[in-house]
């Protein structure tokens, strides 16, 4: 469903604060991923790569069979090896084996803007070939923020018709029907005139998870969903998204909640320093975590 | 004759009104089609600097808009009025109707101030509001129209209004290129009577009243949009 192949990302006017270090994974369809980690390891970042919040430095991300980075050089060998820089090396030291050099030239971040004609014409087949627009592949994904981001000027119902309608997915009559019915789900169809001002937290993430998936995404990624809500309201959130994970949903979940990850996941992922420092299902993490960070981080957290 | 008496035979017998009636009317043309145009190059201006700089062209009309607010808001009103006026129209070779002078040059005057107030106002919605849209899938343009402008816009209803009211007061400067204002009809009945203070303590009370008319409209935009999210 969605694979992140290696990425990196750097922040900063210069790119001196380097966040994520080539962090990789494979979401598969159906399944429910959570992420944990200590605070500041890069699971929002990680996450909001997925959707290209936030643009990676290097590395590529996939949806399907759509590429929604520009392609990384470095993730294709036969890219690398029509380079400039691979002629050169090679020509140097033609004893050396292809992998070698390679791996060196991946090492050491050998490449640069001016590797030739046959490279440039690489890189520009896959962009063809597999690349999709970004506003096309976000609407295949729903996402589902801490601080729930309802559009403050539109009412419950407008913000739930606003991006099927504005998008040609839906007609208006059709996405107020689709609407309705999540509302009526969720028990807050009577709030359907109401602005988000008006909502209590859970209200207003359940709306906000509501927004998500009127899309009809194929993925929904939630960052910390539970993190910004009085305790008292958690539960509420929490239920709706245990439902569904329950109907095969496809989600990606960023959360401090270790029981929902338990009782929930597929498989936990665990971030700390900008890489997946160790998965597995949540008994192997939560029973017999092997990275020494892993388990300190649970000893602090359970 | 006591000074009332003069003013009001030169206002009323001698029929010094029908100047006045100009004055407001051109006054009144001035303050509102200046905003007008002033909203449209602020915003046009807010658009160059808040645009992602993704390219040098993007790059480069912000760097447009900075020299050009900085140039209007750094250069007094009247100075821009009278080197508009004398040098660079006719420079130019353009003759105008000298109230639609009047009003340009106010609209370029008032969209650098416009464009700062309308920069703020987009930089005062959350930055979350702005991913949430991009996250369904709509267009950077999409985003900013449907969500982030009307957000942006009632924040700054009232500092537009203070803007506006800014504008009409300084429409005071137009009888240097010789446009028939408010002060220039008032100032000319002082002119051919010699007895001012009836003359200027009425363009005073004018203006006054304009002003809180203006305002009471502000209030009133302002309500009708608070309205609208109930806070
Ligand atoms: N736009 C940015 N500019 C500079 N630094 C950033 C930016 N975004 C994130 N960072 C830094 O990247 C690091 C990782 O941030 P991130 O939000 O991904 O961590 P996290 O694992 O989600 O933490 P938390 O559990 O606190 O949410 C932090 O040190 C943060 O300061
Ligand atoms: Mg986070």
């Amino acid at each position: 469903m969605i694979s992140v192949k290696n990425i990196y990302k750097n922040f900063g006017p210069k790119g001196e604060i380097k966040v994520l270090k080539g962090a990789s994974c494979e979401i598969q369809k159906g399944e429910q991923v959570v992420i944990i980690g200590p605070s500041g390891g890069g699971k929002s970042t990680f996450l909001r790569c997925m959707n290209l919040l936030e643009e990676p430095t290097y590395g590529e991300v996939w949806l399907e069979d759509s590429l929604l980075t520009p392609p990384d050089p470095y993730l294709h060998f036969d890219v690398i090896e029509a380079s400039r820089t691979f002629g050169k090396m090679q020509a140097e030291h033609p004893e050396r084996a292809k992998e070698d050099i390679i791996r060196e030239i991946k090492e050491k971040d050998l490449l640069t803007s001016r590797e030739g004609k046959a490279y440039k014409t690489l890189l520009r087949d896959i962009e063809s070939q597999y690349r999709e627009d970004i506003n096309k592949a976000r609407s295949r994904m729903g996402m589902v923020f801490q601080h729930f981001n309802l559009f403050n000027n539109l009412t419950v119902i407008q913000n739930l018709i606003l991006a099927p309608v504005e998008l040609k997915l839906l007609s208006k009559e059709e996405a107020e029907a689709r609407a309705m019915s999540l509302l009526e789900r969720i028990g807050l169809a009577d709030k359907r005139d109401e602005y988000p001002s008006k909502l209590s937290g859970g209200q207003k993430q359940r709306v906000a998870i509501v927004r998500a998936l009127v899309m009809n995404p194929e993925v929904i990624l939630f960052d910390e969903p539970t993190s910004a809500l009085d305790p008292e309201m958690v539960g509420e959130v929490l239920d709706l998204m245990k439902d569904l994970a329950k109907e095969g949903m496809t989600m990606v979940v960023v959360t401090h909640e270790m029981g929902f990850a338990r009782e929930v996941a597929d498989r936990v992922l665990f971030m700390a320093d900008g890489v997946i420092a160790e998965e597995g299902t949540p008994k192997d993490i939560f029973e017999n975590p092997q990275n020494p960070r892993l388990q300190q981080f649970l000893q602090k957290v359970l | 004759m006591t000074a009332w008496n003069t003013f009001y035979r030169q206002f009323i017998e001698l029929e010094a009104y029908k100047n006045f009636l100009i004055g407001l009317k051109n006054t009144a043309i001035i303050a509102v089609f200046g905003l007008l145009i002033g909203l449209v190059v602020g915003c046009l201006l807010a658009t160059c600097q808040i645009l992602p700089k993704t390219n040098r062209f993007i790059k480069f009309l912000s760097r447009v808009a900075d020299v050009y607010i900085a140039v209007f808001r750094g250069t007094p009103m009247v100075v821009q009025l009278l080197l508009i006026h004398f040098v660079i129209f006719p420079a130019a070779g353009i003759n105008i109707d000298s109230v639609i002078e009047a009003v340009l040059i106010f609209g370029l005057n008032s969209g650098a101030y416009v464009s700062e107030i309308m920069r703020g106002g987009i930089l005062s919605v959350d930055i979350g509001q702005t991913e949430a849209g991009r996250a369904l899938g709509l267009t950077y343009g999409q985003t900013m129209m449907k969500i982030v402008l009307p957000q942006a816009v009632k924040n700054v209803v009232p500092t537009l209004g203070n803007e506006f009211i800014a504008l009409l007061k300084e429409t005071s400067v137009v009888s240097f290129i010789a446009v028939t204002d408010l002060t220039k009809a008032f100032k000319s009945i002082g002119d051919s009577t010699f007895e001012y203070i009836f003359p200027y303590l009425m363009l005073a009370a004018t203006y006054l009243i304009l002003v809180l008319l203006v305002t009471g409209l502000i209030k009133l935009i302002e309500r009708r949009m608070r309205a609208s999210d109930k806070r």
